[in-house]
């Protein structure tokens, strides 16, 4: 099982979930469509992708500063992520996940974008600062 | 955390709940991100939500609630507040669409915000270029919320602000401090990636929309890296900075960016690569250009309904380019022209007959509000527009809206206001 650590955000418990990775920055205000969690920015490679429950993976936040309430309407939507993964911790996305309680997790040794693959499952513990991407052949044990 | 004896009384409630409430989203902000104190701060330029995200409906009152919370036992600022422009002025709410019933509850939420921070002594400005009014001084410390006025202030002047938004920007202006992180530490205000230009690109010659083309280019490349640019003249004027800027600083979500030879911590290469080696060189020259331009571009129809100018908002040399451009025409009886700027730059506008030459054509110039946020409540419809940021926002917020953007030069949407029809580049 592989177990990458980096920087927490806050203590927000563990979440598991299935990735969405993107190795484009991803905007919130804007770039996605706050009443359903769909991502609508016209040149993303993750346009027409929901983040709806998702462990999003992303190198970092890019945008207006209006950034952070486009995530703070998502989440009183009920459309957030289930938790967010970066390298970076852009100011409007950690003020975002601070505001939401979302478990954000960033800053590891190496470019996280090459570790989890779309479609995995990934255990985020955002209390020790780790990321498990989850084996497929263990998926059904694991919960 | 350490904090001065002024900060842990507002920490544990002294001044009241709303101190209180900032100060521990700072002492979290902080911890986030390894910080160990604050850093008292000059003054700050405010985004506040109940006045610029849509205040109507039900964020509008989530905005409220949040809103009212944070400023609870807040009487006064700790340092002097500029403010962001309006989500809506109300002169232009027909022409944009919005229905009686959904004015009513703007008037209610951006009327009381208005009112609540110009009472709290906010120096009324509405402007997405406070940083034309109140220029920052090398390595002053502030907190500032608006994309390219954070990137303008730590890159031309050389002022520390990271990217604070509608929240963190309240409460800096509350606390008098922001956590000491990012930007604010001269370690990390060195580039990282080295963008050059190709030969096929004449710099001498590139028009303003060109900087958002050629930034958009740049920032898909170097993404969330800070990029140091050779190449441009030193002799850059401030509308295609502004252009250059606001792209790079919606694509890249950056605070800080270096011109060697332009900026002030990059009076050579090496110096603003802090004398480390380049994590990479990338080249950008005219093919990539163009691919920005077609990126920017989605619209498929030629027919033009709306022109919608000043994200951010026009500077005095485009109010003059919209004037000249119109002058003893009409504007298309098929198309709005909407052009908006600071309400200073209006008022010359006025003074220089640039105004009453707008309004002669049919067109309309207004102040203090953002295109980009009230302009993008049109549905089914096509849009031309003088800036990749702006074109960023009026094809996003929803698919449902299904509205296309034609970007290009100024007085090529200018012309189209006139015609009807797209007249600047990329048609397909």
């Amino acid at each position: 099982m592989k177990v990458i650590k980096g920087k927490t955000v806050s203590k927000q418990g563990e979440v598991e979930g299935e990735a969405l990775v993107t190795d484009n920055l991803i905007a919130f205000w804007g770039a996605t469509d706050w009443e359903t969690g769909e991502i609508v920015e016209v040149a993303h490679p993750l346009r027409g992708r929901n983040i709806k429950d998702k462990v999003l993976v992303f190198p970092a936040g890019k945008g207006g500063a209006g950034d952070t309430f486009g995530y703070y309407y998502l989440y009183r939507n009920g459309k957030a992520p289930k938790a967010l993964v970066c390298n970076r911790p852009q100011p409007t996305t950690v003020a975002g996940a601070l505001l939401c309680n979302t478990p954000m997790v960033y800053g590891f040794r190496e470019n996280v974008i090459d570790l989890i693959a779309n479609g995995d499952i990934v255990k985020v513990d955002s209390n020790a600062g780790t990321v498990e991407v989850i084996p497929r052949r263990n998926r059904r044990l694991s919960k | 955390m350490n904090l001065t004896k002024e900060q842990k009384d507002m920490l544990i409630g002294k001044e009241g709940r709303g101190p209180r409430m900032a100060m521990d989203f700072f002492c979290k902000m902080g911890e986030a991100q390894g910080a160990s104190r604050m850093v008292e701060i000059s003054r700050v330029h405010l985004m506040p939500p109940d006045l610029m995200f849509c205040p109507y409906g039900k964020q509008g009152i989530w905005n409220q609630e949040l809103i009212n919370e944070l400023l609870k036992d807040v009487k006064r600022f700790k340092v002097p507040t500029t403010i962001e422009p309006k989500f809506l002025n109300f002169e232009v709410a027909k022409e944009l669409g919005f229905p009686e019933s959904t004015v009513k509850e703007i008037k209610e939420i951006q009327g009381s915000a208005i009112e609540r921070y110009e009472s709290m002594g906010t120096i009324p400005t509405y402007s997405a270029l406070p940083f034309l009014i109140f220029p920052g001084r090398f390595g002053e410390h502030i907190s500032v919320a608006e994309s390219i006025a954070i990137l303008w202030y730590n890159t031309i002047f050389g002022s520390r602000c990271e990217r604070d938004d509608g929240f963190t920007s309240l409460c800096a202006a509350i606390t008098g401090c922001v956590p000491e992180v990012g930007v604010h530490i001269p370690k990390n205000r060195h580039g990282e990636v080295v963008v050059k230009l190709k030969d096929d690109l004449n710099v001498e010659r590139l028009a303003p929309a060109d900087y958002d083309a050629l930034g958009y280019a740049a920032s898909v490349r170097v993404k969330e890296k800070r990029p140091v640019f050779v190449g441009l003249p030193s002799h850059m004027r401030l509308t295609q900075l502004k252009h250059f800027l606001a792209t790079i600083a919606v694509e890249c979500g950056l605070d800080l960016m270096h011109i060697v030879g332009l900026t002030p911590e990059a009076p050579t290469l090496e110096a603003a690569l802090g004398g480390k080696e380049p994590l990479k060189e990338i080249t950008v020259g005219k093919k990539e250009v163009e691919q920005a331009y077609e990126t920017a571009c989605t619209a498929d129809n030629l027919q033009v309904d709306y022109v919608l100018l000043g994200c951010p908002h026009l500077t005095f040399p485009e109010l003059r380019d919209v004037a000249e451009t119109l002058k003893g025409k009409k504007v298309d009886r098929n198309v709005k022209l909407i052009a908006v700027t600071t309400r200073f730059y209006r008022e010359a506008a006025e003074e220089m007959g640039y105004e009453q030459i707008i309004k002669d054509a049919g067109g309309i110039l207004t102040d203090s509000m953002c295109i980009a946020f009230a302009g993008s409540h049109l549905k089914n419809c096509t849009i031309a527009t003088e800036s990749i940021k702006g074109a960023f926002f009026f094809s996003g917020f929803s698919p449902k809206s299904r509205r296309k953007v034609w970007f290009g030069d100024i007085k090529d949407c200018v012309k189209s206001a006139i015609t009807g029809q797209w007249e600047g580049g990329c048609a397909k």
